[in-house]
C-alpha cells in the first residue's frame, strides 16, 4: 500500500509541475487546448492526492504498523475517530492534508471560473500549480507519509493533548482557512500577469475569501476552546508562535475583506488590495512554516526539520513574484478615484484597514523577533505577554469603536453634524453603560471598562440599523416587523450579515475583557474537608475517585460547590494517566453559569499521596460570550455568502459575453 | 498495479483536449481585445455609479444620512453615473473587427 | 498637471509614523523580550533570563511546597553544563526527565537558577521525529 501511496504523491507532483508549466505556456502563448489540459491536471492532481489520502487513512484503521507515521502517531488501542483524526496528528500527514484542501480548492475554483473569467483561468492554473508543486516535492523528496519500517506490535499511540473533539475538526478547519486564502491570492497573481485589471478576480473570489476568513476564525476559536478545557491553565489564548501564526493571515484577511469593499464601491485602493491579499497568503504560508518547522520555540514545535529550509525557500519565492508582479503591473493599478475627505466611509475603512495590518504587523514582530534576535545577534529573546497585550489595547480598542462608527458614515463625504445627530443616541448609551459599570464595579480595569463601553456603543449602532432598516421598510410596503426584518436582510445579505459579524465581534470582546480583566483566583493545597473560596463561591474537597478507561486511568478529586448558602452540585477535576504514551494530562473541572455566563475553573495542580490536592480555582466572568460569539459569526458568514439570485442575475449578464464568446478566426 | 493504473488515467486525462480535437479550427485562446476590456471596465464603472446612488437613496430614505449631507452629495453621485453611462454608449459603439456582437447570440 | 495631493498618502504616512512611536516608546520602556539562554550561556548573564535546557537527573521537592528541584542540561552543544533550579508554581503536565523545558527566573550568587513562579513551559515531544535522527 505504501507504494501506492508513493506513487500517487509521485503524480501529484507532476501533474502539479505540468499544471505550472503547461500552463504558463499556453497563457503566455495563447494555446487553448494547451490551457485545457493544463486545467485538466490541475484538477486530476486532486484526485491522486486523495488516493494518497485514501492509502494513509487505509493504514490507520487497518492498524497498519509497517508505516512509520501510522506506528509513529497510533495505536491498537486507539479509539476509531481518533485513528483518523492522527492522520493530521504529525507533519507528513498534515502537510497532506494541506495538499489535499490545496488540490481540492484548485480544482473547485478553476472549475467554477472557467465561463467567467476564462482569460483569467489560464494564469490562474500556472499559479495554483506552482503552490501544489511546493508542496508535493516536500511530501515526495522530503517529508514523506510512507515511510516504511519493520512493524512493531504496537504503535507509539497519539499525543493525549490530541485526543478530544477539538483537535478532530481545529486543525481542518485552519488549513481549509489557510489554504483556502491561495485562491483569492492565486486570482490577484492572475490578474496581475494577465495585465487585467478588472474586478472579475474580486467578484469571482469574494466567496472564497469570506469562506476561508471564516474557517480561520472558527479554527482559531476552537483551538482557544481546547487550550481552555484540555491544556487547562485558566486561559485560552497565550500568544504562543503557533497561535500567532494562525491570527496574523486572520489579521490581514479582516483588513482585506474590508478594503476590496471599497474597491467595489469606488473602484481605489487597488495597489492596497492585491498588496493586502498576497500578504495574507504569505502570512498563511509563514504559519504553516513556523508551525512545522520548529524554529521558534513554542509548546507545540515539532523537532527542527528537514522542512524548515525549504518552507523559508517557498515563502520567499511566494514574497519576491507577489512584489515583482505588483511592481511591473503598478502603471495598470492605479486610478483616479481619490479620497475626498478624512470623515467618510473610505476614511474608516482606511483606518480600520491601518490598524488591523498595524496589528497583525507589531504581532509578526513579536513572533519573528526571537528568530531575528538570534540570527543577527546571536541571542534569542523570548517576547513575553505584556507586549502582546499593549498592542492588542492599542490597536484593538481602536477598532472596535470603528466597527460602531464605519457602517453609519456616509461615502465620499460625511459633515461632522450629521455624525453628530446619528451617533447622538448610541453615544449616550454607551454612556450610560460605562457610568452603570463603575457602579458595579468594573472601574477596576479601566482597558476592560473602556472595552465594555466600545462594546455598548457598537451594539447600540447595530441595533440603530437593524431598527431603522426596518421601519424605513414598513414605511415603503407596509409590511409586518417580522417580515420586513427578514425581507431587510435578505435584499441586503452583505451588509446585514456583515452587521452580525460585527456583533460576535463585539461578543468576544466582551467576553475577553470579563475574562481577562475581571476574573479572580484562589490557590492552596487542601485535605479531605478543607474548602477555599473565591469570586463569592466555596469550593469544598469531598473525595478522590480512580477509574481505568479504555487508555487511560482517570483520577478525579471531587468538590462540592456553594454559592451564598445555595448548594450548586459538585465539580470534578483531576489528571488522566495514558498507558501506552506514558503520559500525564490535565483534566480540568468547568462549571459554567447559563445566566450570567461566568466560568468556575478548577485545576488539581498536584495530586500527593497523601489524599491532599493542590488546587488553583478561576472565577472567569463572561467567558462564555467567547464560545457564542463563534456561533454568532458562523451565523453572520452564512447570511454573508448566501447566494443572491438578483446579484448572480446581474453579474451573469455583465459577464456573459465575456467568457462564452467563441474563438475568433485566425484571419482577423 | 494500481499505481500505474493511476498513471495511465491522468495522463489520459491531461491529454484529453489533444485526444478531442487532433486539428482543430484554432487553437488560439481567447483573449479580450482592447475594445472589449474597454467596454467591461466602463460597464464596472456603470455599475459602480448607479449602486452608489442606490445606496444613497437608501440610505436617505433609512434616516442614516441628513437632508443636508445627500443634497451635497446626490449632485456628484448623479454626474459620476451619467458620465459612466455617456463612456459605456461610447465604447458599445465603438467598431470591432470581425467577430458577431452579443444580439447576434440568442435573445 | 497638478496633481492633488490626496489626503489618504498623508493619512497613512503619518499613521505609520504613530505606530513607529508607539513600538518604539513600547520597546524601549519594556525592554525588547527576555534574552533565551541554555545552561553554559547562563554565567554570562544577569539578570532576567529565559533559561532552555533538558530535564536530567532526579526531581525532587514539591512545586506547591518549598519548591521543585531539579537540573537542567544544554540541549545541544559539545560542551553541555548543568545548573540547579528551583520552581514554585504549576508543574505543565508534559514535565518529566529528559523533556525539554524553558523557565523565566535569575540566577543566585550561588549558582542555583530562581524561578517566576509559574513560568515553566515544556516543549510537545515529536515522539517520531527525535528516533529518526
Amino acid at each position: 500500500m505504501a507504494e501506492l501511496g508513493r506513487a500517487a504523491l509521485v503524480i501529484t507532483l507532476g501533474l502539479s509541475a505540468y499544471a505550472l508549466v503547461a500552463g504558463a505556456a499556453a497563457a503566455a502563448l495563447g494555446r487553448r487546448r494547451l490551457a485545457l489540459s493544463a486545467r485538466n491536471a490541475l484538477i486530476a492532481s486532486f484526485f491522486s492526492t486523495l488516493v494518497a489520502a485514501a492509502v494513509l487513512v487505509a493504514g490507520f484503521l487497518r492498524d497498519d504498523f509497517s508505516l512509520a507515521y501510522v506506528a509513529g502517531h497510533s495505536s491498537r488501542a486507539l479509539p476509531f475517530a481518533y485513528k483518523l483524526s492522527a492522520f493530521w496528528g504529525g507533519q507528513e500527514g498534515s502537510l497532506l492534508l494541506w495538499l489535499l484542501v490545496l488540490t481540492g480548492y484548485s480544482a473547485l475554483a478553476v472549475w467554477f471560473a472557467r465561463k467567467r473569467a476564462r482569460d483569467l483561468v489560464v494564469w490562474v492554473t500556472p499559479v495554483l500549480g506552482g503552490i501544489a508543486v511546493g508542496f508535493s516535492w516536500l511530501l515526495v523528496g522530503v517529508s514523506s507519509p510512507f515511510d516504511t519500517i519493520p512493524a512493531p506490535a504496537d504503535g507509539n499511540g497519539l499525543n493525549p493533548s490530541l485526543q478530544n473533539p477539538y483537535m478532530v475538526a481545529h486543525p481542518v478547519l485552519l488549513y481549509l482557512g489557510y489554504v483556502g486564502l491561495a485562491v483569492p491570492f492565486a486570482f490577484a497573481m492572475g490578474a496581475l500577469l494577465s495585465g487585467r485589471m478588472d474586478e472579475r478576480w474580486i467578484v469571482a473570489t469574494r466567496r472564497w475569501t469570506i469562506v476561508a476568513w471564516t474557517a480561520l476564525g472558527v479554527g482559531q476559536l476552537l483551538g482557544a476552546h481546547w487550550a481552555y478545557q484540555e491544556v487547562g491553565w485558566g486561559g485560552y489564548y497565550a500568544w504562543d508562535p503557533v497561535e500567532n501564526a494562525a491570527l496574523m493571515p486572520w489579521l490581514a484577511a479582516t483588513a482585506y475583506l474590508h478594503s476590496v469593499m471599497i474597491q467595489e464601491k469606488r473602484g481605489m485602493l487597488r495597489v492596497w488590495n492585491v498588496t493586502l491579499v498576497s500578504l495574507a497568503f504569505c502570512l498563511s504560508l509563514f504559519g504553516t512554516f513556523l508551525t512545522r518547522s520548529g524554529v521558534v520555540s513554542s509548546i507545540h514545535s515539532f523537532t527542527q526539520s528537514a522542512i524548515g529550509p525549504w518552507f523559508l525557500a517557498f515563502i520567499v519565492v511566494a514574497v519576491v513574484f507577489s512584489v515583482t508582479m505588483i511592481w511591473l503591473r503598478l502603471p495598470q493599478l492605479r486610478t483616479t478615484a481619490r479620497l475626498e475627505s478624512l470623515v467618510s466611509r473610505e476614511a474608516t475603512f482606511l483606518y480600520n484597514n491601518l490598524l488591523l495590518v498595524a496589528l497583525c504587523l507589531t504581532i509578526l514582530w513579536g513572533t519573528a523577533w526571537p528568530i531575528v534576535s538570534e540570527a543577527v545577534r546571536g541571542e534569542a529573546v523570548v517576547v513575553g505577554r505584556p507586549y502582546y497585550d499593549f498592542f492588542l489595547r492599542i490597536f484593538g480598542l481602536p477598532l472596535l469603536l470603528l466597527m460602531g462608527i464605519g457602517p453609519l458614515v456616509a461615502w465620499r463625504r460625511a459633515s461632522l453634524r450629521g455624525l453628530a445627530r446619528v451617533f447622538a443616541w448610541p453615544a449616550a448609551v454607551a454612556a450610560a453603560t460605562g457610568v452603570a459599570l463603575i457602579a458595579f464595579g468594573a472601574g477596576s480595569s479601566i482597558p476592560g471598562l473602556i472595552a465594555y463601553t466600545f462594546s455598548a456603543f457598537v451594539l447600540a449602532t447595530i441595533t440603530l440599523e437593524f431598527s431603522r432598516g426596518t421601519a424605513a421598510r414598513r414605511v415603503l410596503t407596509g409590511e409586518s416587523v417580522p417580515t420586513a426584518f427578514s425581507r431587510l436582510v435578505g435584499r441586503n445579505r452583505r451588509r446585514y450579515g456583515g452587521y452580525v459579524v460585527h456583533a460576535s465581534v463585539v461578543l468576544l470582546a466582551i467576553g475577553v475583557a470579563g475574562s481577562s480583566a475581571y476574573d479572580s483566583v484562589v490557590e492552596g493545597k487542601l485535605a479531605r474537608g478543607e474548602s477555599l473560596a473565591v469570586g463569592g463561591y466555596t469550593l469544598t474537597y469531598r473525595n478522590l475517585t480512580e477509574k481505568d478507561a479504555a487508555n487511560a486511568t482517570e483520577i478525579r478529586a471531587v468538590l462540592d460547590v456553594r454559592r451564598g448558602g445555595d448548594s450548586l452540585g459538585t465539580i470534578k477535576a483531576g489528571k488522566n494517566a495514558y498507558s501506552v504514551e506514558q503520559q500525564v494530562s490535565n483534566e480540568v473541572g468547568i462549571r459554567s453559569d447559563k445566566l450570567t455566563g461566568e466560568d468556575l475553573f478548577v485545576i488539581a495542580e498536584q495530586v500527593n499521596d497523601d489524599g491532599t490536592v493542590f488546587f488553583r480555582i478561576f472565577v472567569k466572568p463572561l467567558v462564555n460570550l467567547i464560545w457564542l460569539a463563534g456561533l454568532v459569526f458562523v451565523l453572520g458568514s452564512v447570511i454573508t455568502l448566501w447566494p443572491d439570485a438578483r446579484e448572480e442575475r446581474r453579474l451573469a449578464t455583465r459577464y456573459a459575453t465575456v467568457g462564452e464568446r467563441r474563438e475568433r478566426t485566425a484571419t482577423t | 498495479m494500481l499505481g500505474a493504473a493511476l498513471a495511465v488515467a491522468v495522463v489520459v486525462v491531461v491529454a484529453l483536449p489533444f485526444l478531442r480535437e487532433p486539428t482543430p479550427d484554432s487553437d488560439a485562446l481567447h483573449e479580450l481585445d482592447a475594445a472589449e476590456r474597454e467596454r467591461l471596465e466602463a460597464e464596472e464603472a456603470r455599475d459602480r455609479a448607479l449602486a452608489a446612488l442606490k445606496e444613497l437613496e437608501a440610505d436617505h430614505r433609512a434616516g442614516r444620512i441628513s437632508d443636508e449631507d445627500y443634497r451635497a452629495v446626490v449632485g456628484v453621485l448623479r454626474r459620476d453615473a451619467a458620465e459612466a453611462l455617456r463612456e459605456l454608449d461610447r465604447v458599445r459603439a465603438m467598431p470591432r473587427g470581425g467577430t458577431r456582437t452579443e444580439s447576434a447570440k440568442s435573445a | 498637471m497638478a496633481r492633488s495631493s490626496s489626503p489618504a498618502r498623508l493619512v497613512v504616512a503619518l499613521s505609520v509614523a504613530a505606530v513607529l512611536a508607539v513600538f518604539l516608546l513600547y520597546t524601549s520602556l519594556a525592554g525588547g523580550g527576555t534574552p533565551s539562554v541554555s545552561p553554559s550561556e547562563l554565567a554570562a548573564k544577569t539578570g532576567e533570563v529565559s533559561l532552555a535546557g533538558r530535564v536530567v537527573g532526579t526531581p525532587t521537592g514539591d512545586a506547591h511546597g518549598a519548591g521543585l528541584k531539579f537540573v537542567l542540561e544544554d540541549i545541544k552543544g559539545a560542551n553541555k553544563q548543568r545548573v540547579t533550579v528551583v520552581y514554585k508554581g504549576s508543574v505543565p503536565d508534559l514535565f518529566r526527565v529528559g523533556r525539554d523545558v524553558v523557565v523565566t527566573g535569575t540566577q543566585r550568587a550561588d549558582g542555583t537558577f530562581v524561578t517566576k513562579p509559574g513560568s515553566m513551559i515544556t516543549k510537545c515531544p515529536s515522539k517520531y521525529q527525535a528516533a529518526k535522527t
